[in-house]
């Protein structure tokens, strides 16, 4: 009876003693800076590869905004530290988000022109054009289709998509325009680009982190794109893009650099090849940052954006004219 | 010494035999909640939570063994320390389980030991994230388990103390690894360890209630009481608990023996 007795109240103490917790640090300028620093140090996926293009490197980081996230510093100063910190990593997908202020790295595309103009756009679509699948189309005067996709984050449908394709069934050529898309869904991306492949496509690969280490990803995983069952686009296409396609419209383009009838028109992507994952801090400020690397099809990174097969900027000519350099450059390209 | 002044306590109270029989309990219960869930974020998360619970004991006068179905059902709502951040946590666990029965000191002390069976779903969803803001919760696992009741009267009436303690053994759960995304797993098919076995080193859940019933009548009897859930795991590089402590309150039914309920 007493060995029942003691066993009895020996198991939930040891299972006690067995509690799974998790380091806290304080609700102070220092205690806010090393949970941060903590956060983006073990789960951010970029460390190594932005080592060998810039030299990035947390540790010496951490000693420099120590110093600067000094116990006296009000919350401004404190968040102003720490986006400062933050704007280390040159990642669009690095945000730090407070009741007054979103910190904000953007030099990926605020440093670039922007190749785009709605006012210029709005001489193309005019003021009739259909609204379908999150996307503007309209036939183009040499029926060429144009339709432009201003977010991911507005959801495809496939009988929308099936739609647009019948609408554009006899055009000689497509332009998507994806310029400003910021991203949003990636299932919205890859739905849009099974429709211009024929058979499955390796795409790219995708990567996550196993462990806190700033090299504990675990093995490629390959990304293909399967043809769609609905209708299919058998035609040219071109992809207009600029600094400002990001995130998961980034991924679009890397999806469709690999069809063959597709070619990449405008500037250089942004970037953002991370899936961004969320975290907080002691304050109740919240930080976004890149958690899952994804590669293009030969392995390489696409974090500082995807190259196009034709580089074209809008000049100030055909600003005047009232011509998109872009748009006119790709008419030509499916016109041949 | 010890067991002389435990042996006096149960023979000096006045007698009353109750013969063990089946029960069904319905209780509902109110407390706090404590959530960590270093994959969603490392802050930890507190607040209300709310539980259903639902009991069924199958006992036969000649048995030795006897049977226990639970079914508990929780909610909660957390914030993190600054009030700014919300996560919200539901949970559903099943319990079936087996025991012998040992009776003392003239049937008033019942004591049962056996396992019990859990199957556990659930989820948290951290309502300020945007990308990935949900983690799942899957688990199977086998727990050794006891309860202990000492019938009693007090002011003319029947009371009944219950005791349910349930440890961890070994399971299995599942769990995204460290960084991969649920667009991972369920988008693209990943598979990287996210079936997990566990042991009450790496999942060390505990779960105990104590309760006292008033016999109200022949077929009814009032309970109050606590339970304590304490869902922990450490596995995959990321570490989780679920603390539920709930003031318990609820209805139970006696069936004579020779009525299943």
């Amino acid at each position: 009876m007493r060995k029942l007795l003691a066993i009895w109240f020996l198991i939930p103490l040891l299972t006690f003693s067995a509690c799974v917790n998790e380091e806290e640090f304080p609700d102070t300028s220092q205690g806010n800076f090393e949970a941060l620093w903590k956060i983006i140090d073990e789960h951010y996926c970029f460390f190594d590869y932005k080592q060998h293009e810039y030299g990035l490197d947390w540790n010496a980081i951490y000693n420099i905004y120590k110093v600067r996230a000094r116990e006296e510093a009000n919350k401004y100063q404190l968040f102003e530290v720490l986006t400062d910190m933050l704007a280390e990593l040159r990642d669009g997908h690095v945000n730090l988000y407070s009741s007054f202020d979103n910190g904000r790295y953007w030099s990926w595309h605020e440093d670039y022109p922007t190749n785009f103009s709605d006012t210029l756009q709005r001489r193309y679509l005019d003021t009739d054009y259909r609204i379908a699948s999150g996307m503007r189309y309209r036939i183009l005067d040499d029926n060429i289709g144009y339709a432009y996709y201003g977010s991911f984050t507005n959801p495809v449908s496939d009988s929308g998509l099936n739609e647009i394709l019948r609408y554009f069934a006899f055009c000689n050529g497509l332009i998507i325009d994806i310029r400003e898309n910021g991203g949003g869904d990636l299932t919205n991306a890859e739905k849009l680009a099974a429709r211009f492949c024929n058979e499955k496509t390796l795409v790219g690969y995708l990567q996550h982190k196993t462990g806190k280490g700033h090299n504990d990803f675990s093995d490629l995983e390959p990304q293909y794109i399967e043809p769609s069952s609905n209708l299919r686009w058998q035609k040219k296409i071109v992809v207009l893009t600029n600094r400002g396609v990001f995130s998961a419209a980034n991924d679009f383009v890397k999806y469709m650099k690999c069809f063959p009838r597709v070619k990449i028109v405008g500037d250089q992507t942004g970037g953002g090849a991370g899936m961004p994952y969320t975290n907080s801090l002691p304050n109740g400020w919240t930080v976004r940052f890149s958690a899952c690397p994804s590669y293009d099809k030969d392995r390489q990174q696409v974090e500082f954006g995807i190259k196009p097969d034709y580089f074209v900027s809008q000049t100030d000519d055909d600003f005047r004219q009232g011509k998109d350099s872009l748009i006119e450059f790709a008419r030509k390209l499916l016109a041949e | 010494m010890k067991y002389k002044f435990l042996l006096l306590f149960f023979t000096l109270v006045p007698l009353c035999v109750v013969a063990q029989e089946s029960t069904s309990a319905n209780i509902i219960g109110v407390g706090s909640s404590r959530i960590l869930d270093t994959y969603i974020n490392q802050e930890k998360f507190s607040g209300i939570g709310f539980t259903y619970l639902y009991i069924k004991e199958r006992a036969k006068e000649d048995k030795r063994w006897n049977s226990v179905i639970e079914h508990e059902l929780d909610i909660s709502s957390t914030k993190d320390r600054s009030k700014d951040n919300q996560m919200i946590e539901g949970d559903y666990n099943l319990y079936w389980g087996r025991y012998r029965h040992w009776r003392l000191f003239a049937d008033r002390l019942l004591l049962q030991a056996g396992g019990l069976a859990n199957a556990n779903l659930g989820f948290l969803y951290d309502m300020t994230a945007s990308n990935n803001p949900a983690q799942a919760r899957l688990s199977l696992n086998l727990m050794p388990a006891a309860i202990a009741t000492y019938h009693f009267p007090l002011f003319g009436k029947q009371f009944a103390l219950r005791y349910e303690l349930n440890v961890p053994l070994v399971g299995v759960m599942f769990s995204p690894n460290y960084g991969q995304s649920y667009y991972e797993i369920f988008n693209r098919g990943n598979y990287d360890h996210n079936i997990v076995p566990t042991t009450f080193i790496s999942a060390p859940t505990f779960r105990q209630m104590l309760s006292i019933d008033w016999r109200t009548s022949e077929r009814w009897s009032l309970r109050i009481g606590y339970l304590g859930n304490y869902q922990q795991a450490e596995v995959n590089n990321l570490k989780q608990h679920v603390y539920a402590h709930r003031v318990m309150i609820g209805i139970v039914r006696h069936f004579p023996n020779s009525h299943r309920p």
